[in-house]
């Protein structure tokens, strides 16, 4: 009855939030006479792209729903081979004072480098658009994952290290069950974090790459004067975000053994 | 009950014989413990000498910071010595092994796993020869020799702090060491679950024909007699030493409740009572 109740308002807070957004909306519509579409012509826009999402008119005629899902595949693939490189390296670098020394000046060098500025590497690297817009999502989002697992791996609390100790855990005994249980919140809040720097890395990949892809499309309508189509595509990317920042919250709740 | 009391004493005789015949299991030899701060070295004991027998019940006493938990710490591995060795059965300790049970402080169960799985894994990493239904079996007859047999499937966060305390106790006992050390073990249990969980080592301890060396550091000297063939007193840190050993010659098993009226207990109350305090009240 509880979580009802408490569903129920925070979906009311929800539906708040988006009449703010609305008012919000219409009102810079009406000031701007109009120029930035209304909310009412974008819902339109929104119904005509969604009648037939999927639709496949060659190269660069291509339906929403094709868009947003190649861009979820690059996304995905980018931020999966990004966390295969970003979890060992960053246990390694918690697990290790040498470590950490070595590759941590390495770390914060790389880090706030624009995924733009990786671009032509990957072009170079890869040959293809497609592979370069991978590899600049892989290195741009593994970031937040290393450091978390580092930070984590790094506080795992002496008392837990001396059960392993005491008891003459193997490494592998420890990394199972003491390691790994410890670090995985934090882990798993890293790639939280990762994946939202993924999604927003796309757009700018996909506009210099082209091709097929929600980046693509929004600079395509510009390219085509259809604001409203721009408008739809930034609630789209809006909502695939949060979509995807839940779906990791979930995991963070669903490892997290205080929650147990 | 009258047999069993006849039997225990019967027990007890011949163990007090054997304690004159036992081997020294734990001999510490000019300990010296010393850490490297920024600038100075600190020392917290120092050339501390102790012999212990096997099947002996020592318990460390001392006021915080007094080092006695350092010490305890080389015996375990835990801690090298600075100077000086420290021979268990016959070996000298570089680090922590399964002959050497430990009970920490705070518990230091492993939060994600359930009682079960706790104890599992350290005798699962101790016994690697034993087959999986021998391994359990130790873990249930463990956990049943605690009476915690129906909390296995519960997360320690889920237990009170005396069921944690027995978990603890019970991986102790499980790997089945020839040593146990116990790093005031009872310090953060409230009075009456301390006096149920003094009964409930002892029994354990019983039950192993009072094999096991243990050895514990603790505040409490009401603790240290009741459990304790001898109590050593340190001098307060740095640079801590023995100040002086006490024993404990009441007869075992000890009953909790007459003990504190048999007067050679009083007698050693109140020469613990005068090693450790220099005021005993304001007037003083």
């Amino acid at each position: 009855m509880i979580t009802i109740k408490k569903n129920l308002s925070h979906i009311l807070y929800f539906v708040a939030s988006m009449l703010i957004l609305i008012f919000l909306w219409g009102m810079v519509s009406i000031v701007t006479k109009y120029e930035i579409p209304s909310p009412l012509a974008t819902w339109k826009v929104f119904l005509e792209m969604m009648a037939d999402p999927f639709y496949d008119n060659g190269p660069n005629d291509k339906g929403i729903g094709i868009q947003l899902f190649s861009s979820l595949k690059r996304v995905f693939s980018g931020f999966l081979l990004g966390s295969l490189f970003a979890i060992p390296i960053g246990m390694l670098m918690g697990a290790s004072p040498t470590g950490m020394k070595l590759l941590n000046p390495l770390v914060q060098i790389l880090r706030p480098v624009s995924p733009l500025a990786w671009f032509p590497l990957g072009l170079l690297a890869f040959k293809a658009a497609d592979g370069a817009t991978i590899f600049i999502i892989a290195i741009t989002s593994l970031w937040p994952t290393l450091i978390n697992t580092a930070f984590g791996v790094a506080s795992i609390p002496q008392d837990h290290k001396n059960v392993g100790k005491a008891f003459g855990f193997s490494k592998a005994k420890y990394i199972k069950n003491i390691l790994l249980p410890f670090a995985l919140p934090h882990i798993i809040t890293g790639l939280r974090l990762s994946i939202g720097v993924a999604w927003m890395v796309i757009v700018a990949g996909e506009m210099l790459s082209g091709g097929v892809g929600i980046g693509f499309f929004v600079w395509d309508s510009w390219n085509g004067l259809s604001l409203e189509k721009i408008l739809n595509a930034i609630l789209i990317i809006g909502f695939v975000g949060l979509l995807l920042d839940k779906g990791f919250n979930y995991l963070q709740n669903k490892f997290n053994y205080e929650n147990k | 009950m009258k047999t069993n009391n006849q039997t225990l004493s019967n027990i007890d005789s011949l163990v007090d014989y054997h304690k004159l015949v036992q081997p020294t299991a734990i001999e510490i030899k000019n300990v010296t413990v010393s850490f490297k701060a920024k600038k100075s070295t600190f020392t917290a004991v120092q050339n501390i000498s102790l012999d212990i027998k096997k099947g002996e019940i020592v318990a460390l006493i001392g006021h915080s910071g007094c080092g006695k938990s350092t010490l305890m710490n080389t015996i375990s591995g835990m801690v090298g010595p600075s100077e000086g060795s420290v021979i268990v059965n016959g070996n000298t300790i570089t680090g922590p092994g399964p002959d050497r049970g430990i009970v920490f402080q705070n518990y230091s169960l492993l939060p994600w796993m359930n009682v079960y799985k706790n104890i599992f894994e350290a005798v699962d990493s101790v016994f690697k020869d034993k087959t999986k239904a021998e391994k359990i079996s130790i873990v249930e007859e463990s956990l049943r020799l605690v009476n915690l047999y129906e909390h296995k499937d519960k997360l320690p966060a889920q237990l009170s702090g005396g069921m944690k305390q027995r978990v603890a106790i019970a991986r102790a006992f499980a790997i089945n060491p020839s040593v146990l050390l116990l790093d005031e073990p009872f310090g953060a249990l409230d009075a009456l679950t301390k006096g149920a969980m003094h009964i409930e080592l002892l029994k354990l301890w019983n039950l192993d024909n009072r094999n096991k060396t243990i050895v514990m550091v603790t505040h409490d000297i009401d603790e240290a007699i009741f459990l304790a063939d001898r109590v050593v007193v340190m001098n307060n840190g740095p640079a801590a030493s023995i100040k002086e050993i006490v024993n404990v010659d009441l007869p075992r098993p000890r009953n909790k409740k007459d003990i504190v009226h048999d007067p050679q207990y009083i007698k050693v109350h109140d020469q613990l009572m005068n090693l450790l305090f220099d005021k005993f009240s304001i007037e003083d």
